[in-house]
This record gives structure tokens, sequence and C-alpha cells, in this order.
């Protein structure tokens, strides 16, 4: 029966309730992912009486949730997108500062090298000088070490990073699972209510997890949400959390991928995983950091290789033909830790000039073996041996069906390459051959060296003279040590390559017949620069792809880096904002404001201090009636 | 619309920090006085500073080869000049002893004294060594001694090579010059061809220098002009054995004219006696000396001798001019070469200060641009700052009393 008394009661008790639930709200003011709650009210059920319906009181609909789903799910999304932008922004902001100080950079080494090279060639007798070039070739070896070394511990450190990651992200789906069973609980039977806390919990947690890696998430009739990653692959269903895990790469040794634990084994799932930390990890290591180390690592192989070829058509202070100059790094073979074959695999570089920074996949397929360039996936096949880039493959026996191996022709460039060479002595300023014109020449004519095309020649060191005939139109080649004829009645052209035992000589201007020129070994050249100068021309060589020198391959990966993170800085300010505008969004249904609580808690208050008048009343009609009775 | 308490912290916060990080990045500037940082900050630009720092680091060098290539031939000029000097002592010497008639055994003797003191000098001049105790002419083989005396004469031990450095990017300039080039490779007589007589002469008569008239007609071959009679003489071709004139009339100083070339006899000659006319040699500067000492050797007592004496002075003369103004040459190629290394050494002061101020326009700051941004940046910061001091002190709270 309706009466003033419990009409009150109602109220006092709803009103109440509202003030609890207010206090909750200005508690969790700073919880985050915390939505605001509000006490919904509905008139009790009006009692019906003859001449219409008496109301009575308030009641409690239930306690709502202001959360928008599809708010949250956007800010999950964004979440995963800022979290790997910053990851990779930080990651290429090392690099990039790596690089930047022209001072400690590559370039300072490179110019310092070349410019004691000149030095050498002013002074090609002088020890002096040339103890300058060896430690200036090792300093820049060094330099290629370092730099190689930096970013071979940012791998390691992306490894390590790899390993928390992926346990942190198998607790939280952990915890994810259990929120989704206390929620499925709260759920069945009678009691429909939903459990606002928990529900906001298990958004943070899926939050929290977008900030390591993307997720999608479904939702399921009993209230549990699905978690997954990568490709579909389930990280929570229902109850019932799985786990990642690290792996070492099968392909590349030295860096770990993530793996999906299941039954039957660990899955490879790197090339899915996208966003989050893990996802900018992964992004850096395949866009900026191996990129950058082979960059790095064809520019040591280049100079490598052309300083060398160079280094050994010259003579050296004893008078020896030039060595190798730098150790020059051979390219990495690593068979997948998978093959089920033996076939063993060697790569050579046999045009260092065409090397290009990608890495290459080898695999067979029972029949054929093919090469592909993994930076745009073109290939060549064949049954081997196979030739691609100016990298000849050869491959051994007893390769099985889908076997497959990884080549990385230059990344290890730059931290295996160093110096062939320690003793002064035997660098190579000298020329290999030298010539002269016979003193009683009557002709005009000059001979003049032009190169050394093939050191290696038997005969390279052999006495040559190149006589003239009468008429003076043709002339004889005879080497005079072995007392051969090399040619004979050659027609003369003034200036012609004339090319003899792997040297190249030109003559030029009018010859008399009898006119007698000479090349011999040039022993005791202590005076000669002649291959220092080649040498020294070799820093504008365009020979990094055959477009680049050493240093403009250098810069251009400067420009890169450089651009990348300047690219990442632009994204990651955009992606900041779009995040702060969806954080807003989410806070201007869900996030409390203390004002608008503090309106509520005099309001309620107010409501509460009223109902408890509606009960004094009733109170006050009670003793009044019984005060009429009494009397 | 609603804001959230946590929301407007969290805003102004992330836009303080916003501030801070540009004024961080302005100060870093400031104190680096530059603008690139890092490349991200301008990528093309660090590239090219990159490119640009190496192109100038290797013009410097340039720069300090030309000035050792400087010095280089600095040196090789010097040692030039001696020998110019001590040539032009000789050719004084030898035109003073050409006069024979006003010589005597007593001053010959005294020519060759002087003219073997020349000849050491020279040898001397011709064996200098460089600062760093290399031998200045002796071609490639820096240690090695390049001029010997032997029993034979003088002996070349160097090579014909020539040390080149680099002063530009595709500018080489020789430093050094082989002994052969200045010493030994010297066309005798009159750089065509050169005259002589037969020791056997017994007529008075001197074959004159001469001179080529006819340049398309000049071959450089050996002739001889034989008097078949004390009148009557034959030219005789001794390179292809032809007789180029037989029976021609003999008149004293008349212009004799065959290949191209004219000479004239002067002087009485006898049946049988035969002058030469070759095509010009190369020869070494050591032996023209030593000819003329050989020359100055013994004073000639009868006309036969004293005609051959002439002829001889006559050559050491002409050969003393051919070697005189080889050098001089030279030495004007040195010269010429010094010019082009300072020409080229401009020219790269002025690329590297060009490419220096390219550089700073890249990469360096302006600082009055810097200083004024920060300003404005700090007043916003400031701003920001008060205005929340202010707004945060709202609270409704506050009022619940």
């Amino acid at each position: 029966m309706a009466n003033p008394f419990n009409t009150g009661v109602t109220a006092l008790l709803t009103y109440q309730r509202s003030l609890t639930t207010t206090g909750h709200n200005i508690s969790n003011a700073n919880t985050p992912g915390y939505s605001r709650q509000r006490v919904a009210l509905e008139t009790q059920i009006p009692e019906r009486l003859g001449f219409g319906y008496i109301g009575g009181g308030v009641k409690i609909q239930g306690v709502e949730r202001l959360n928008n789903q599809f708010l949250t799910l956007q800010l999950q999304q964004q979440t995963a997108e800022s979290s790997r932008l910053q990851t990779f922004l930080g990651l290429t902001g090392q690099v990039d500062n790596l690089v930047a100080d022209d001072q400690g950079g590559l370039s300072p080494s490179m110019q310092r090298f070349f410019g004691s090279l000149q030095d050498v060639a002013n002074e090609p007798g002088s020890v002096a000088a040339r103890q300058v070039l060896l430690s200036d070739a090792q300093g820049l070896i060094d330099r290629f070490g370092f730099f190689d070394g930096q970013l071979d511990g940012m791998s390691q450190d992306i490894n390590q990073r790899m390993v928390t990651l992926t346990d942190t992200i198998n607790s939280i789906a952990t915890n994810i699972a259990t929120l989704n069973e206390s929620i499925v609980a709260s759920n069945s039977g009678t009691n429909t209510a939903a459990p606002n806390d928990l529900l906001d919990q298990r958004d943070q947690l899926i939050t929290d997890l977008s900030e390591l890696v993307a997720v999608s998430t479904i939702d399921e009739s009993s209230g549990a949400r699905n978690v997954f990653v990568g490709n579909g692959q389930i990280l929570v269903f229902g109850t019932d959390a799985r786990q990642l895990t690290t792996i070492q790469d099968p392909e590349n040794f030295s860096q770990f991928n993530i793996a999906y634990v299941t039954p039957a084994g660990n899955q490879d799932i790197t090339a899915l995983l996208a966003g989050g930390e893990l996802g900018g990890l992964l992004d850096f290591r395949h866009e900026v950091l191996n990129p950058s180390r082979s960059e790095l690592g064809r520019i040591a192989m280049v100079l490598s290789s052309t300083f060398n070829s160079q280094h050994e058509s010259g003579l050296d202070l004893n008078g020896l033909v030039g060595t190798d100059f730098f150790n020059t790094p051979a390219p990495n073979v690593i068979t997948n830790l998978n093959n089920t074959g033996s076939a063993t695999v060697t790569a050579t570089v046999t045009d260092y000039t065409s090397l290009t920074t990608s890495d290459y996949r080898l695999s067979y397929d029972g029949v054929n073996y093919t090469l592909t360039r993994l930076s745009d996936n073109s290939s060549v096949s064949g049954p081997g041996p196979l030739t691609m880039d100016g990298l000849s493959v050869a491959i051994g026996v007893g390769a099985a069906n889908g076997d497959s191996f990884i080549v990385q022709p230059t990344q290890n460039g730059a931290g295996t390459i160093s110096l062939a060479i320690n003793n002064v002595n035997n660098f190579s300023a000298a020329g290999l051959v030298r010539t002269s014109a016979d003193l009683s020449n009557l002709g005009s004519a000059e001979i003049t060296f032009n190169q050394v095309l093939n050191a290696s020649d038997p005969d390279v060191f052999d006495t040559v003279e190149i006589v003239f005939n009468n008429p003076p139109t043709t002339f004889d080649v005879l080497n005079i040590t072995d007392a051969s004829t090399i040619a004979s009645g050659v027609g003369y052209l003034s200036g012609a390559d004339i090319d003899v035992n792997g040297v190249r000589v030109n003559i030029s201007g009018a010859a008399e017949a009898g006119d007698t020129f000479i090349l011999q070994q040039n022993s005791n050249a202590t005076n000669d620069n002649r291959n220092a100068l080649a040498l020294a021309r070799l820093q504008t060589g365009l020979f990094v792809n055959g477009t680049a020198t050493y240093e403009g391959a250098f810069a251009a990966l400067v420009g890169r880096v450089g651009t990348q993170a300047r690219q990442s800085e632009i994204n990651g300010a955009a992606q900041r904002d779009l995040l702060n505008q969806i954080q807003t969004r989410r806070d201007e249904v869900s996030g409390v404001n203390l004002d608008e609580e503090a309106a509520d808690l005099l309001r309620f208050q107010q409501a509460y201090e009223a109902a408890a008048q509606v009960i004094a009343v009733a109170d006050n009609l009670f003793e009044t009636l019984l005060g009429a009775v009494r009397r | 619309m609603r804001i959230s308490t946590e929301a407007f912290f969290r805003q102004f916060t992330q836009s303080l920090q916003n501030q801070q990080t540009s004024v961080a990045k302005l100060q870093e500037q400031i104190s680096y006085g530059r603008k690139i940082i890092t490349p991200a900050d301008d990528p093309v630009g660090a590239a090219r500073t990159v490119n640009i720092s190496q192109t100038i680091g290797r013009i410097e060098q340039f720069i300090r080869n030309g000035s050792y290539a400087e010095q280089r031939l600095g040196v090789e000029e010097t040692t030039l000049s001696s020998v110019t000097n001590l040539l032009q002592r000789v050719r004084e010497l030898a035109v003073k002893a050409s006069n024979i008639g006003a010589q005597s055994s007593e001053t010959f003797t005294a020519v060759k004294t002087e003219l073997e003191q020349n000849f050491k000098e020279l040898l001397n001049l011709a064996n200098t060594r460089d600062s760093t105790g290399e031998y200045l002419f002796s071609g490639f083989q820096g240690q090695t001694k390049p001029f010997v005396e032997t029993p034979a004469g003088v002996q070349f031990n160097g090579d014909q090579g020539q040390l080149q450095l680099q002063i530009g990017t595709s500018k080489n300039v020789a430093v050094s010059d082989s002994g052969y080039e200045l010493f030994l490779n010297i066309k005798n007589g009159n750089g065509k061809f050169f005259t002589t007589s037969s020791s056997t002469n017994t007529g008075n008569a001197v074959l004159a220098p001469g001179s080529v008239i006819d340049n398309t007609a000049f071959a450089a071959e050996d002739f001889t002009i034989s008097f078949t009679s004390a009148t009557t003489y034959d030219v005789i071709n001794n390179t292809s054995g032809a007789t180029v004139t037989s029976g021609a009339t003999y008149t004293e100083n008349a212009a004799i004219i065959f290949n191209g070339l004219q000479v004239s006899i002067n002087g009485q000659p006898q049946t049988g006696d035969e002058f030469y006319v070759r095509a010009s040699r190369n020869q070494d500067m050591f032996s023209m000396l030593e000819s003329f000492i050989s020359t100055m050797g013994s004073y000639p007592d009868n006309t036969a001798d004293r005609a051959q004496t002439q002829q001889a002075m006559q050559a050491a003369l002409q050969n003393i001019d051919q070697a005189l103004n080889h050098i001089i040459v030279s030495r004007a190629e040195v010269g010429a070469r010094r010019n082009s290394i300072e020409t080229s050494n401009e020219e790269n002061e002025a690329v590297a200060f060009e490419l220096t101020r390219n550089l700073s326009e890249i990469r360096d700051l302006d600082y009055a641009e810097a200083i004024s941004t920060l300003q404005y940046q700090l007043t916003s910061l400031e701003a920001a700052e008060k205005s929340f001091a202010v707004i945060q002190r709202l609270s409704l709270f506050d009022f619940i009393r």
C-alpha cells in the first residue's frame, strides 16, 4: 500500500545508491579505461485505486556504464598504430643519430684514407706517408666495424625486446581469459546486469595489448571476447588463452621470430604480425636496420674489391706485384634450419659493382633451383649454378625438395672487412712496368704508359721492344727476354692502344725507321706513384651499383635513413594527434568530470534530504493521528 | 561537449610537452649553430652535406698536393737555373776559344781546366737530391744515382719516368723531369743536322753549320761531301747510297744546296777531303762537354789541325747552344707548370670557398630567425602555463562548503 513513509524510504535508498555511484565515479576519475557510471531511475509501479493511480516512489532500474564500444575499438586500433610508429621512430632515430655525426661518420674516415693515399702519391718512397696510409686504412675499417657493431647491437636489443614483449603479451592474454571467465559467470543465471567494472578492465587490457601488437576482437553471446593476432591466430578464445613464443629465425640465425604455439608445434607468424611495439620492431628491422647494414656492407665490399684489384696492378717498395690490400668479406649463406637435404651452397661475388643490398633466397623444387631477390621477388631458375646481380651461387649435391637457403651478399661486409697488409713496403704505389724511348731515336714519337690490363700475365715483366720498320708505317713487337717476336708489321696509328703482355701503352707522334721503344719491369721504382694515383682516382669512380662513389653511396644511406626518420616523425605526430582526438572523444562519453560529479553530489544530497523530509512529514502525520486518538 | 577532468589535464600536459619539444629542438639547434642536427631534420640537405663535405675534403687535398708540387718544382727550377748559368759560362768559353788565332796553348789549357770543373759541377747538378733524399732526375728510381762517370763516359742509370701529382679532379701535373729528358734527349748540331769533317782531311777547309731552307724537302738522312779534286766535289747520300751531286765545282763560301738544306765550305779543301752532313742525333750534355774538353786538349799547330779544331769548336758551340736552349725550354715548362698549379690552387680555393658557403647555407642556422622563433615559442609556452594555472583553480568542490 502506497504511503508517504514507504515512498520516502524508496527515495532514501535510491539516492544513497546514487551518491555511492557518484563517489565511485569520483574515486575512479583517474583510473585508465574507467567509464563513468550512472544510476538509472524509474518510478515504482503505481497503485491503482478507483480514481486512478497513486505513485509509489522511485526505484533503481540499473547502473549504466556510459561507454561507446565503437570508440573503444578505434582507440585500441589507433593505440596499436601509434605505438608502432613510436617504436619505429625511436629506433630509426638512433640510426639517424648514428649516421648524423659528421665528425664521427664514415665520410671523414674515408676522406682521411684517400687523403693519405694522395700523400703517398706525393712522396711514394716515404715510409712515414705509407705508415699514415695504413693507419688511416685501419681507421676506416674501424669505422665500418663501429657502425656494424652499433647496428648489430640494435639487432640484439630487438631480440631481447621481442622476448619481453611475447612474455607480456602472454600474461595479458591470460588476464583477459580470466576476465572473460568472470564476465561469463556474472552473466549466467537470472542475473543479467552488466559487470561494468570488469568490462572496463577488459577493454583496458585489450588497449594495453594493442600497445604491444595489433589485435582484432570478436564478442561472443556469452559475453566473452575473443582476441586474435596476426592473420586470425587465436590469442584468447573464451576463457582459454594461447601463447606466443620467440624462435630463432630459420633463415637468419642471429635474429628472432615470433611463433604461435600450437599442439602441432610452433607456427612462425612473424610475417603476419603488424602494429604495436612488436610491429614497430619488426618494421624497423626489415625496413631500416637490415638494409642499412647491407648498404654499409656493400660499400665496404665494393671498396675492398675495387681497391684490391687496382692495388694488384702495381709494384710495392720491394718490387713485387701488389697483393690484397683489404681482406674482402665473403657473402653469407644460411642453410634453412628446416632443410631436410644435405646440400651445401657457396656464394661468390663475380662482379662487385653489380651487387645489390638485397638478400636472396635459393629454393629447390626437386628439379630446379630458383634464386629470388627478396627486395622485389624477381628470380632466375635453373639446375645451377645460378648467377644474378654479380652473385654466383654454386650448389652441392644432396638437396631435398623444398629445401631453401638464404644468401646475404653484403650483410656482414662492414663487420668483417679487414686490412690484409701490415708492412708499409707492401703498399704498391708504383706502376708495373716502365716505358722508354731509345736515345738513338730520330723521330719525335713518344711512348706513354696507359694502364695495366692483366697484372698476372706471365710475361708482364719481360722486356719488350717496339721497333719501327722502314718505312715507319709499321712496327714489330719483340720480346727481348725470351727472344721471341710477339707481333710484326703492326700498322702504326699515332695514339692507338698497343696491348702487350697485359699492359697497354700508347705511341704518338712522328716515328722514324729504326726508332725503338722499350717496356720493362719497373724495378727500384721508389719514386713512382702511378698506381697510387690510380688508387686515389677510385675515390671518384662510380662503383657502388655502378652508379655511385663509395662516399656517394654513404650519403644516399644518410639521406634514406633521414627520410625514414623524418617520415615516421611526421606520421608519428599525426598519429599522436589522431589518438589524442579519439581519446578525447572517448572521454567525452566515458570520462569523469569532477565538476559534474560535484553537482550530482549536491543534487543527490538534496534529494536525499528531501526524501528524509518526506519520512519526517509521514511521521508527523502519524503522530497527529496518534495524538487525536489518544485524546 | 563534455570534457572529462582527466582529458583536461592530459591535453594540457600534451600541449605543454609539444611546446617544450619545439623549444628544446630550437635550443639544440642554437647551441650547435646548425639547422640540421640529424639527417631527419632535412634528409636531402643532410645527404648533400655529406657529398659537399667530401668534395671540400678532396679539394683541400688537391690544394695540399698543389703546394707540394710547387715545392718540388721549385727545387727543380733552382737546379735548372744553376745548369743554365753553367752552360752560359761554357758558351762564353766556347765563343772565346773559337777565335783560335787569338788563343795559345796556355789559354787552351786554362779553358780546359775550367771546363773540367764545369763538367764535374754539371754532374753534381744532374745528381741533385730532394729533401727526402731521392734523386731529382733519376725518373722512377728515386734511390738510384742517375748519372755515373765511367771510362766510356757518363752513364745514365735512371729511367724516363715522370712523377705526376693530382691537383684537380681530372688534372695531373708533372712534378719531375727525368734526367733522360733534361740531359740526354738533346738533338745535336742545329737540331736538324750537324756538320763535321774527316779527321784525315789535309786541306784547311771548314764546313760551316748551315741551315735547313726547305723543311718539306729535308729528310733526316746522312750525306758526305767528298772532294774528287781541290775544285770539284760529289755529294753522296749515305743512308740510301745514292749520289746526289756529281762533279760540282767548288767555290769558297758558296752555298751548297741539297736535301732542303744549305751549307757552305770555308777555306781550301784538298783532293780526298771529306765533309759530313748528318741528321741530328740525340746527344747527352756530358758527351758534348767531353768532346769540347778533348778539343781543348791540344792547341793546333798546323793549318789542317787548325781546320779540324775549328770544325770541332763550331760543333761544340752549336751543341752548347742546343743544350742551353733545351734547358731554357725545360725551365720554361717547369715555370708553366708552376703557373698552372697556382691557377689550379686559386680555382680550387675559390671552389672550396663557394662549397663551404653552400654547406653553411644548407646546414647552418640563421641565428636571428632562430632566436626570434624561440622568443615566440617561449611566450606561447608561458601563456599556456599561466592560463592553465588560472583555469585549474576553478573547481566546484571549492564552493561546496
